[in-house]
């Protein structure tokens, strides 16, 4: 998303940032800061702000976080300007924290040091296609072959949280696969998520985590009429939690056996 | 055919003659009021018979001409029947059903965009000393066992146009099996006695829940039950599974009714006859099919406004009037400078000073309008804390304009399972009479609290504990995340059924206006509330 972002640069906030390519994982309140355009999203971490994304639509890849939320960033600290005053997280992982939090409330202005000059979504309507849509003028992808054999689609989640607004393609995907191959067998394997956070601290999910997550998209799967023998299992993630990518740990296998 | 209501050529339109009754009702009008004001309404100069038959009274056996308009405070809505004329002798739209002599027209007046303006509850409950179906006990009463005849008992319905709704505690899913709601459900208020009432109440006998909402458009359903856009096996915005058609087995867009129960026009019928009008029989196949057809059939908008003129003379905005509808394109998000939410291409901007007074006039009412289309569309402010909005991967808040979620064109709802809580019925965002010694007003809709489980993630904006007058949503699926979500409705004929909110909580489109602006703090100037009121008036 940043590829293309200029800026007007502000004022270094930290007198020794940390190095590019620092894996970071905190939890912290994110920060919302206002520009003539669209808002940027920050969070402050050991003395330190960082720039996490930008307000766009629903096809970005990175999507902000909330206020009145603690956010779980997960990141690489990239080699590259700073962005509405943020070191930039190159990639970054956010996941929004569930409990409330009244203390992330944070609105910061807008202000004339921090502006985003590329644009991908304005504020208001888009200009007829989403922000990361494909250039309708690029030619059409070559079409995948038909899958055969087993497949396996891994679904990933949000801390604690279960099936969301980022899975009904997923879904669908599963679905469609299904019957490409002629699926006999379902395996689905839910997985409580575990982190190994930046300052040693290992976060862990609910421990009913993987168990809902796998009957729930067991039960959406069946639903939509994935009639199918299904094997539903759950794991814990804990010994997954290193630190890196840890956001993997939250996690559905589906696998489907033709 | 009704003399007072005749069908009228495609354009020019010329005024009909009828004259509407254009007073409107406010949340809070005395009960004893009611008569009283219905008498002065029915005084006014210019009504009288005319005034009376815009009403389409069940089994009347008129016909439904391809093209129809009626009065209304902000001028004239109409009504387009692209199937042509259609008689309704026999036909089970315009027909009583069931014992409480009620058809499907009852609700969904011509003269009230296919909805039912409580201006028109009132005038109805004057003409027929409250003896017309659609004050039958069964929902037309706060509870079916209070006194017929006496307002006290109708209060909602004369005076927020509000039917109530039983709904299943706990709520079921469409094969009849009950659900485990992720939350439990407590009467904190019950000013209509109907929640904790032994029979009626969530408690009680029939185990239900009362809530209490407008009825909805039955008029361009075309575009509110479109599946071209955003339609899946799995909704959207949660990921659950969508509801399906019962006779295709595809899934629908959930973009209905006020909490989505119904999947489609002929459930949603079969459910209306059986519910509201009480019939003993369900539909037949065939009587489903002619009330598809029709609904499918019907388009309405504001086709003439007072102040600026005809709405669809050639050359003017493109997505004004009724017969923009009839050919517009279902399925299409508009929230883009390509499609247009509600297509105007500028035309009413910068128009000509000269002229004599009236043109100069109207020219100025037009250019508001163009400037409240401007503010609907491009007018920014921080959208907050509103679940299914803020919770779909766009953050929290977001700097948008009132698009973003009015977005389906040509009717500015969302386009595809739409529900939203914007605080409409939620704590503390819902309009309510304050609680103090000074109040004069008392609440009039129950409140419920709800709370929700604590092995479960919270309401992201509202927690575990929730105090709500119409959970919403959350009585049909059981989610805590969906309480007080709303289905977004549709804006057009907007001028001519008042009230607004599916709680009737806005009495005219200025209070609708006001909502948003204390909702998200947006601080619209007063020339801003006034154009994008001038645009919703003609819609």
């Amino acid at each position: 998303m940043r590829a293309g972002l200029l800026l007007a640069l502000g004022p270094a906030l930290a007198a020794a940032a940390p190095p590019a390519g620092e894996r970071l994982s905190f939890v912290s309140c994110p920060i919302i800061r206002d520009t003539r355009t669209v808002p940027c999203w920050l969070s402050d971490y050991e003395g330190d702000r960082y720039y996490l994304t930008i307000q766009s639509d629903v096809s970005a890849a990175v999507q902000p976080p909330m206020l009145g939320h603690q956010v779980l960033v997960e990141g690489v600290v990239a080699d590259a300007p700073l962005i509405c005053g943020g070191i930039v997280l190159e990639p970054v992982r956010l996941s929004v924290m569930p409990e409330r939090d009244a203390n992330c409330s944070t609105m910061l202005p807008a202000d004339d040091r921090f502006t985003i000059d590329f644009n991908p979504r304005p504020p208001g309507p888009s200009a007829g296609r989403l922000a990361f849509a494909p250039d309708p003028a690029a030619p059409p992808p070559a079409p995948a072959p038909a899958p055969r054999g087993p497949q396996t689609v891994e679904l990933y989640f949000d801390f604690d949280r279960g099936v969301s607004f980022r899975h009904p393609a997923e879904l669908g995907e599963i679905l469609r696969l299904a019957v490409q191959i002629g699926a006999t067998r379902l395996k689905i394997t839910g997985v409580r998520g575990a982190h190994r956070l930046s300052d040693g601290t290992l976060l862990r999910e609910a421990p009913a985590a993987g168990r809902r997550r796998a009957e729930e998209v067991a039960g959406l799967l069946a639903g939509a009429g994935l009639e199918l023998p299904a094997e539903v299992e759950w794991a814990d993630g804990e010994q997954e939690a290193d630190g890196i990518d840890d956001w993997r740990s939250r996690r559905v296998t589906v696998e489907l056996t033709p | 055919m009704n003399g007072s209501s005749r069908a009228i050529s495609r354009t020019p339109r010329p005024r009909r003659e009828a004259v509407r009754v254009g007073g409107r009702n406010r949340a809070g009008l005395a009960l004893g009021a009611v008569m009283g004001a219905a008498s002065l309404l029915a005084a006014r100069p210019g009504l009288g018979d005319g005034a009376a038959s815009q009403w389409w009274a069940p089994g009347e056996d008129r016909p439904l001409p391809a093209y129809i308009e009626y009065v209304n405070a902000s001028g004239r809505i109409g009504i387009v029947n692209a199937a042509g004329p259609v008689d309704t002798t026999g036909h089970p739209f315009f027909e009583p059903r069931g014992s409480n002599g009620r058809a499907c027209v009852s609700c969904h007046q011509p003269a009230d965009g296919m909805s039912l303006a409580v201006s028109s509850i009132v005038q109805r409950w004057a003409d027929t000393a409250g003896s017309d179906p659609i004050f039958a006990a069964i929902d037309g009463a706060n509870c079916p066992d209070l006194p017929a005849g006496d307002p006290d008992s109708h209060s909602l319905l004369l005076e927020r146009g509000l039917f109530r709704i039983p709904l299943p505690w706990p709520p079921v899913d469409a094969e009849g099996r009950q659900i485990r709601p992720d939350f439990t459900l407590e009467v904190v208020r019950d000013p209509t006695g109907c929640n904790t009432h032994p029979v009626y109440g969530i408690d009680g006998e029939r185990r239900e829940v009362s809530v209490y909402r407008r009825p909805r458009p039955a008029a361009n359903l075309r575009y509110v039950s479109s599946s071209r856009f955003g339609v899946t096996p799995f909704i959207g915005k949660t990921g659950m599974l969508a509801a399906v058609d019962p006779e295709t087995g595809r899934p629908v867009n959930m973009n209905m009714m006020a909490d989505a129960r119904e999947p489609t026009l002929k459930t949603q019928a079969q459910s209306a006859a059986r519910g509201h009008l009480e019939s003993p029989a369900p539909l037949s196949p065939r009587e489903l099919e002619q009330i598809h057809a029709l609904e499918l059939d019907l388009y309405a908008a504001q086709a003439f406004s007072n102040q600026g003129g005809a709405l669809n003379e050639p050359g003017g905005p493109s997505g004004l009037g009724p017969e923009a509808l009839a050919v517009g394109r279902d399925g299409v998000l508009g929230n883009n400078t390509t499609q247009f939410v509600i297509p105007m291409e500028d035309r009413w901007a910068d128009l000509p000073e000269g002229g004599d007074a009236a043109l100069r006039e109207r020219n100025a009412f037009r250019e508001s309008v163009q400037r409240g289309h401007d503010v609907f569309f491009f007018r920014t402010f921080w959208i907050s804390d509103a679940m299914h909005i803020n919770t779909v991967g766009l953050g929290n808040p977001i700097k948008r304009t009132c698009s973003t979620c009015h977005g389906m064109h040509m009717t500015g709802m969302d386009t595809a399972n739409g529900w939203m809580d914007v605080g409409t019925t939620n704590h503390p965002f819902a309009l309510e009479p304050a609680e103090s010694p000074w109040a004069e007003e008392l609440p009039e809709l129950p409140l419920f609290k709800v709370s929700c489980r604590a092995d479960l993630p919270p309401h992201p904006f509202l927690g575990r504990e929730i105090y709500t007058q119409d959970p919403g949503r959350a009585l049909i699926s059981g989610k805590c995340e969906d309480v007080g979500a709303i289905v977004i409705q549709q804006f057009r004929g907007l001028a001519a059924r008042a009230p607004y909110f599916s709680n009737g909580s806005a009495a005219s489109l200025r209070e609708l206006v006001d909502f948003y602006d204390r909702r998200f703090n947006i601080r619209y100037t007063e020339q801003e509330k006034t154009d994008l009121v001038n645009f919703l008036s003609v819609l």
